[in-house]
């Protein structure tokens, strides 16, 4: 049974790739404008350049030399970094699952437990909570990096950009870490903050309907404290609308935030995305695109594993 | 180029940027900055510099590139055999420690430095610069640079009758003389001769060649490229460059490029320490936001004068773009531009514009080119009323009562003007373009669009009108003669004409082809006085304001002599100092 869930959302996942990266391949060159114009002044240079690019040649033969690509897992070649897309996708991919895994950890550990105190408290902490909450979630990522940036330039206590000091050549293993630990609490805290806002709003609202169950106030019929109660029956019940979130929340923070990787100057996928945008570098975008998607889908399989170990009335839906 | 995202991003980092990380805000004071062009003679050696670059190389090969970051990379780790000063202006030894010049000024014998090295010790002789030339002159190789490098359409001569001597000779006399050698980084033989003689020279010096096989004769070597991140750049220890006093140069241990593709993000890096130096000029508004650290002592604003490169507003004067339209009897003609360039009143476009750090021109050469700059051309002053006198000449008048002219066809004065998105400057300057025009009647549309875009539709003659700066490649008018000559791919308003199509245009051609060939300095300048009037009295492109420049440095920077054309600061990378902690 789990096998062939597995493999349908497997197959969901490739498909959703599939569309995601030809649609960004397709839109990017159909917009007016293509990468020879900014990568040159000179028109016989660019002239020179859309014949050695192949975009002189139809869309369809692009598209469909790309596909050919595609399944031998050559994802081509990026013009604007005259590497390959593989290879580039591969490097910030792994700044940015550094990135989103801090700043997931940080989410999870502020919101979920604010989140349970502010469904079950009593009194103004719990208001006071929410009130945080809700400028959090309002707050746009843009401005949220920005305040940060501008914290750590006026302080000192952090970098305002980049991953690691221009001197890490020199560093051992254990001093590049430091120092990228000392590089991550601005990119991490601007991307967590939102989530960990909606976490909390999320959790709160989940526990306090899932703490009104007949099956909570059995519970504690039958002795157990209002505490234990909570966290051992009502818990695991309201996460369920918090897990279903989790999924989009992987997704979104594996593949990258343009934003926050822009102005804190961390070299992800988000980044990448956006200068390969600017440069209308069509493989790259499609590449981008196609990982974004890929973590997506992880994201939602992980969810939904997640919401199946933890509710037993989903396993048990999904056996009947 | 797509630039959409950024476009909005920047728009929202703009306001974010100075409003957050602004202390205290004041209007920018040109008196506080002017004259601040301090040469340190301090010149310690060690230190690492950390400058921003805000985009990344595609390629290594200056031969097919001309990009900044590639031409960047060329200034740290390449050498040519002459370097022109950026902020003298003179021709100054490179590899060739000497040279001299033949009566018929058409053939120059240079002489290299003895004992000199590449990086990785083969020694460097006059092979090396025999093959450069080969590499640039080869059909197979397109060299971007082979262009530059002709004179009359002509390639030079380059022979080397033994391994220290070079002869150059010209096909023809030309002004600029033994300058031109200063677009060629000479390249190592040993190293490339294989992938000249396969066909594979473009894919050569690619981005992804490790550092270590990438052999050069300038002041550093790559040690480390990380995509996104950074290029750290070391001190070559062959550097064949000496001071006065016998210290081998370059001062600086390392230099460290910070890959930072946001103005806004860069300038919050300078504030908290993390560079040393800005590449690009710093906005006008942004000014205000560095006082703080000027004040402090942390940052040096240095004014480098007025740029070389300013806005400028240009019509589409290929006449076959216009001939079904009813407004060419008045659009194309050279009065419509001078009513333009009376009804804008250029000292409130510099302060609108340029928060006053901008000074009125009347021509594309700024006084920032103070050996070509000519201040005897056509003055078009600020009146409203002259504007209307000149346009109700042509036959617009208010036929229908609403607020705009009209032609005796009842076409609506109007047009529309493309501009680059996000550009603030730009942004500002149309908007005061626009309702400097309202005054007089005239309706502009103004159509902001990617840079790539509008470069475009441009070489397709496809617009009205274009609003953008066009940056030379050059001080000197010889070497851009495809923005002078009728036939030139820049002549931005009428491009690659087959014969010229106005007298004046013609005229144009004539005076420039005998500013290259002319070698008497004194002479040329008088031409190229000729060819700035006529082109005042024509108008083809009406130019607004130029710019102050100001760069932002770190104090620990010394021995700066910064420039007017790019890279403004790093051209002579290998005298600058240090002192003091790196950024981190």
């Amino acid at each position: 049974m789990i096998g062939r869930y597995l493999l349908r959302r497997l197959g969901f996942a490739v498909l959703l790739v599939f569309v995601v990266s030809s649609a960004s391949l397709l839109l990017t060159r159909l917009a007016p404008g293509d990468f020879t114009e900014q990568a040159s002044d000179n028109p016989a240079e660019r002239e020179r350049l859309r014949r050695e690019l192949g975009l002189d040649r139809p869309l369809a033969f692009q598209y469909f030399s790309w596909l050919g690509g595609i399944v031998r897992f050559d994802f081509g070649q990026s013009w604007l970094y005259s590497r390959p897309v593989k290879a580039l996708i591969a490097d910030r991919a792994l700044n940015t699952a550094m990135l989103a895994t801090v700043a997931l950890l940080l989410a999870t550990a502020i919101g979920v437990p604010l989140g349970i105190y502010s469904g079950t408290a009593r009194g103004p902490g719990r208001w006071l909570v929410g009130a945080i909450s809700v400028l959090g979630i309002s707050v746009p990522p843009l401005i949220g990096s920005l305040l940060l940036v501008f914290i750590a330039a006026r302080t000192g206590w952090f970098p305002v950009g980049g991953m690691t000091s221009a001197g890490g050549l020199d560093l051992n293993w254990s001093q590049w870490l430091a120092d990228l630990a000392h590089h991550l609490p601005v990119p991490a805290l601007a991307l967590g903050i939102p989530l960990a806002a909606s976490l909390e709003r999320l959790q709160s609202q989940a526990i306090a309907a899932a703490s009104r169950e007949p099956f909570v106030a059995a519970s504690r019929a039958r002795g157990l404290e209002s505490t234990q109660a909570l966290l051992r029956h009502a818990w695991p019940v309201s996460l369920r609308p918090v897990l279903g979130l989790y999924g989009v929340m992987i997704g979104s923070l594996f593949s990258g935030s343009f934003v926050v990787e822009v102005v804190t100057s961390w070299p992800g996928l988000g980044r990448l995305m956006f200068e390969a945008l600017r440069a209308r570098d069509l493989f790259l975008v499609a590449g981008c695109a196609a990982t974004g998607a890929l973590f997506l889908a992880i994201g939602t399989l992980i969810a939904d594993l997640l919401l199946a170990w933890s509710d037993p009335r989903v396993r048990a839906g999904d056996e009947a | 180029m797509n630039r959409q995202s950024r476009a909005l991003l920047s728009v929202l980092l703009v306001g974010g940027v100075i409003a957050v990380v602004s202390w205290r805000s004041c209007a920018p004071d040109r008196n506080d900055s002017a004259g601040e062009i301090v040469v340190s003679e301090v010149a310690t050696r060690g230190g690492t510099l950390t400058a921003s670059l805000r985009s990344e190389p595609r390629t290594f090969n200056r031969l097919i590139d001309a990009n900044f970051p590639t031409d960047l990379f060329s200034i740290l780790t390449g050498a040519k055999l002459i370097r022109v000063n950026r902020a003298t202006r003179a021709v100054e030894s490179g590899l060739a420690e000497r040279w001299t010049t033949a009566p018929d000024n058409l053939t120059h014998t240079l002489t290299l430095r003895e004992g000199m090295t590449w990086s990785d010790g083969t020694p460097l002789t006059s092979a090396d610069v025999l093959f450069t030339f080969q590499a640039l002159y080869d059909p197979k190789v397109d060299s971007l640079l082979a262009g530059a490098m002709r004179v009359n359409g002509q390639p030079l001569t380059v022979t080397a009758p033994d391994p220290r001597t070079v002869v150059v000779k010209f096909p023809a006399t030309y002004g600029p003389g033994i300058a031109i050698l200063d677009h060629v980084p000479i390249l190592p033989k040993h190293t490339l001769q294989r992938a000249l003689d396969t066909g594979a020279f473009r894919q050569a010096l690619s981005v992804t060649t490790p550092p270590a096989e990438l052999v050069g004769a300038g002041p550093f070597l790559l040690r480390s490229y990380v995509p996104g991140q950074r290029f750290v750049f070391d001190r070559n220890p062959r550097y064949w460059k000496k001071d006065v006093t016998g210290i081998q140069l370059p001062y600086a241990d390392q230099v460290v490029l910070e890959i930072v593709p946001d103005q806004n993000a860069e300038l919050v890096r300078l504030q908290a320490g993390q560079l040393d130096m800005l590449q690009q000029a710093i906005r006008p508004e942004d000014v205000a936001t560095l006082r703080p650290l000027v004040d402090q002592g942390r940052v040096r604003m240095i004014e480098l004068g007025v740029g070389v490169d300013p806005d400028l507003l240009f019509f589409n004067l290929n006449s076959s773009h216009w001939s079904k339209d009813p407004r060419r009897e008045w659009i194309l003609t050279r009065e419509f531009r001078r009513a333009i360039s009376h009804a804008v009143d250029r000292e409130a476009y510099a302060n609108t514009v340029y928060l006053g750090a901008g000074v009125p021109i009347w021509g594309p050469i700024t006084p920032g080119n103070k050996e070509w700059f000519s201040p005897n051309v056509t003055r078009y002053g600020y009146s409203i009323d002259r504007a209307k006198e000149i346009l109700a000449g042509l036959g617009l008048a208010n036929r229908d009562g609403d607020e705009w002219l009209e032609d005796k066809n009842n076409a609506e004065a109007r047009f529309t003007v493309l501009t680059f998105r996000g550009n603030s400057s730009l942004e500002r300057g149309t908007a005061v373009l626009r309702d400097s025009l309202k005054a007089v009647g005239i309706a502009v549309d103004v159509v902001p669009l990617e840079a790539g875009s509008v470069v475009q539709r441009m070489y397709k003659s496809d617009f009205e009108s274009i609003m953008f700066f066009f940056a030379a490649t050059s001080l000197d008018p010889a070497m851009n003669p495809d923005f002078w000559m009728s036939a030139g791919a820049n002549h931005i308003w009428n491009i690659g004409q087959k014969v010229p199509a106005t007298a004046w245009e013609k005229e144009i051609d004539d005076l420039m082809r005998q500013v290259t060939s002319q070698v008497d300095q004194a002479e040329r300048k008088r031409l190229f006085d000729q060819v700035q009037l006529i082109l005042a009295e024509n108008l083809p492109a009406i130019h607004f304001v130029a710019p102050r420049l100001y760069y932002a440095v770190s104090n620990r920077v010394g021995n700066l002599e910064p420039a007017i054309n790019r890279p403004q600061l790093l051209w002579n990378v290998e005298k600058i100092s240090v002192q003091g902690q790196a950024p981190r």
